[in-house]
Formats: C-alpha cells, sequence, structure tokens
C-alpha cells in the first residue's frame, strides 16, 4: 500500500532515535519514497486529464475520493521523508557541536556500533568503511561546521563547544592513540606520536580528546 | 505535537476500520485487490493519516434530496473495543498494552477527537494513573538491586505503550541522576 515505505523510514528513525550512532543513510527506501510520490502525482495528473480543468467533485465522487486518496498518500509520504532526514540533520548537528568534523563522521564504518561518544570516532582516518552518510548530509556538516566555526570566532577568550566540566588539573598526562603530527602550545611545540606521553596543559589538549587522537590517563 | 514528532507520525499509521460509502473503481488496492473495483460498504482497515480525513472531508450531496456524507465511515479500532475497555475497568496493570497498540495512548487521543465517547476517556484516564504509579515503582527498583536483573525489567517494560516507556526511563534516569548527585557532593 502507497505510504508504507515511508513508513519503513519512520520507524528507522525511530531506532536512531535510541542508538547512539547514526546508522547508515537509507538512500533506496529515500529514493523508492520519491519514485512514490512521482508516481503518484503522475496518477493524478492522468485522472485529472479528462476534465480539462473543470472537474467537479460533486458529480464525479468516486474520482474525488481517488483524487483524495492519492493526495492524502503524498502528503503522508512528504511527512516521513521530512521527519527522516530531520531525525538525522539534528543527530548530525548535535555531533558536530560536540566536535566531530565531516571526516570523523564519514570515515566512521557501518557496523561502528561500539555507542562509545568519546571514542566513537576511533576509525576516523579510516577511509575503507562505507560512510553512513550521505553526499549531501556530508555537506550538510561540512556547511553547518563552518557555521559553528564562524559563530564561536567571535568569542576568542570563551570556547562554546569546551566542556562544561572544571579542570581538576592544569596539566594532565595524555596518550597518544595515533599521529596528529606537531601542535604548538604556550610551552614550545610538541610532536605528537602514536603511543608516546605527554604531561601537558589541558586546554591545549582539549579537542584532540574529544576527537580521539589522545587518551587521558588518570 | 509537532510535524516532525516521529511518535505521532507512527501513532498515524495505526490501522482504524473504515466503511466505504460509495464504490471507487481506482481503490481496489486498499483491500488488497487491484483488479476490482472497491464496492460501496467494504470494510477496510485504513491507517489513520488515511481514514481520518477521508471520513472528515464530506463529499457535496449529488442531487437536493440526499444529505452530504463522508467517503467512508470511521470505526473505533479494536484496541478501544469493549472487550479491552473491560479488561482495564478490571484491572489496568493486568493489560500489556503493547500488545494492543504501540502508542496506546496516542491513538486513544487521536480516536477521542473523532468520537464522543466519555466512557473510553475517563477509563484511559484511570488506566495511566494506575500504572503510572506502577511504573514509577518499577523504574526507581531497576537496577538498584542486583538480585532483581535486567531480565525483570525487561518482562515489565514489555507490556508498556511507548509512552509509558518514555516515562518510564524518565523515572529511571532520574533515579540515577538523583543517586549519582548525591554521591557527588558527598566528596566534598
Amino acid at each position: 500500500m502507497y505510504g508504507d515505505l515511508g513508513n519503513k523510514l519512520v520507524q528507522q528513525a525511530k531506532r536512531t532515535q535510541n542508538l547512539a550512532h547514526l546508522p547508515p543513510y537509507q538512500t533506496e527506501i529515500v529514493r523508492a519514497v520519491t519514485r512514490e510520490v512521482r508516481d503518484l502525482d503522475k496518477d493524478v495528473a492522468d485522472l485529472l486529464e479528462p476534465f480539462q480543468g473543470s472537474f467537479n467533485p460533486a458529480s464525479d465522487q468516486a474520482t474525488a475520493c481517488t483524487l483524495l486518496v492519492n493526495h492524502l498518500s503524498m502528503r503522508r509520504n512528504k511527512r516521513c521523508l521530512l521527519a527522516y532526514h530531520r531525525t538525522r540533520t539534528d543527530r548530525l548537528e548535535e555531533l558536530v557541536w560536540k566536535g566531530y568534523d565531516v571526516v570523523d563522521l564519514a570515515g566512521q564504518q557501518v557496523g561502528d556500533g561500539s555507542g562509545n561518544h568519546n571514542g566513537a570516532s576511533g576509525t576516523g582516518n579510516n577511509d575503507s568503511g562505507t560512510s553512513s552518510l550521505s553526499p549531501q548530509e556530508e555537506d550538510y556538516v561540512r556547511q553547518y561546521s563552518d557555521l559553528l566555526a564562524a559563530y564561536k570566532g567571535q568569542w576568542t577568550d570563551i570556547d562554546l563547544t569546551g566542556s562544561l566540566e572544571p579542570p581538576r588539573d592544569l596539566f594532565i598526562d595524555v596518550r597518544v592513540l595515533k599521529d596528529a603530527g606537531e601542535i604548538q602550545t604556550e610551552y614550545g611545540a610538541i610532536t605528537l606520536t602514536k603511543n608516546s606521553q605527554f604531561y601537558v596543559r589541558q586546554g591545549d589538549v582539549e579537542r584532540l580528546i574529544a576527537q580521539g587522537y589522545l587518551q587521558k590517563l588518570s | 505535537m509537532s510535524y516532525y514528532d516521529i511518535d505521532a507520525i507512527l501513532t498515524d499509521a495505526e490501522k482504524v476500520p473504515c466503511k466505504f460509502e460509495l464504490e471507487v473503481a481506482e481503490l481496489g488496492y486498499l483491500d488488497h485487490n487491484p483488479a476490482q473495483p472497491l464496492k460501496a460498504g467494504t470494510s477496510v482497515g485504513l491507517p489513520l493519516w488515511l481514514g481520518e480525513l477521508l471520513a472528515l472531508a464530506s463529499r457535496a450531496p449529488s442531487s437536493s434530496e440526499e444529505d452530504s456524507k463522508s467517503f467512508i465511515s470511521l470505526n473505533l479500532p479494536s484496541s478501544l473495543s469493549n472487550e479491552v475497555m473491560s479488561a482495564l475497568k478490571a484491572d489496568p496493570r493486568a493489560v500489556p498494552l503493547r500488545d494492543q497498540s504501540h502508542n496506546f495512548y496516542g491513538l486513544g487521543t487521536r480516536m477521542l477527537d473523532l468520537f464522543d465517547e466519555r466512557e473510553i476517556c475517563a477509563i484511559l484516564r484511570k488506566t495511566f494513573v494506575t500504572r503510572a504509579a506502577d511504573i514509577a515503582l518499577h523504574a526507581r527498583k531497576a537496577g538498584a538491586t542486583e538480585d532483581m536483573g535486567i531480565g525483570g525489567g525487561e518482562e515489565f517494560l514489555r507490556g508498556l505503550e511507548e509512552w509509558e516507556r518514555k516515562l518510564f526511563k524518565k523515572a529511571h534516569d532520574g533515579t540515577k541522576g538523583t543517586k549519582e548527585w548525591m554521591e557527588g557532593i558527598k566528596k566534598y
């Protein structure tokens, strides 16, 4: 029946709400639903064609009923599509605020359901996995990140996406989980090579911890 | 209720029994019979998003002596039938609402917008209040004592519909949050 596929999308969205990671984009179903809307639109056009724009619902009620059913099915599909995409974009925005960028998200492997928010980007630089984002979503994340960066740029002395937990110590021990190159700190440059350990100022490396490059040692 | 509300959309997909008041040639597929026209008087289960508006859209009378009618007449779904209502009246806690409908209260609210059934309304209200107390109790206990285990909680959750599950989760998270906070302040 019309609308069944749309329902499947919404069930996916419902599932997404309860998951820690973002499941893969349902390209096939989305395409099928849009195709259904196009077919319905064509049906409506075909039904109305013989009337030449002078359709009177009172005189042909069966046709009026069919038209209404088709119209409602299209509206339903539209709502399902919008709700599905909105659930995903909401989640993506949330992730961008948490400090993920498009490389982390796109690189996330499909089966990466570890559900660990802090370490979920562990596969960040791994290009072998299929992205769970659609190309449009990747673009969305990229542009949203730019917007957020521009917004944050207005206040250079406050990190809006920083941790809300007050730090206990100014300096912390960190271990490097993957090569991150050279970073500049107040006390000079540090080269972060894998498996090395450093005693650094927390403020300098907070973002790298969030991105999964470094691990905080307590 | 928002346009984008996933639960509202899923509630809209619940089937309600409808009776067609006129014959429609092209809609045979609604009765799983695309080759045949849909006869007047056929009863089909339609999702709420379709049935509600078909029932509300009044078609203009074809002749002056005929009253304006709608395309279909709507009936109460089986989850709000007399049997379920009397079971709920007897003991609200004994009925697994999820078996009736995943969005039982949502469906009830939507149907009561269309039907003037004061008794059902009263029963639903009483059911929720009685069950909510039970849910709060379970939510507080779940996870608090190890011996209760996860199994017992899952068994209980199975009978809850979507709204009640949310309530359960909120109550559970609330208890957990309070506990964490209490432990946190002791340290300083």
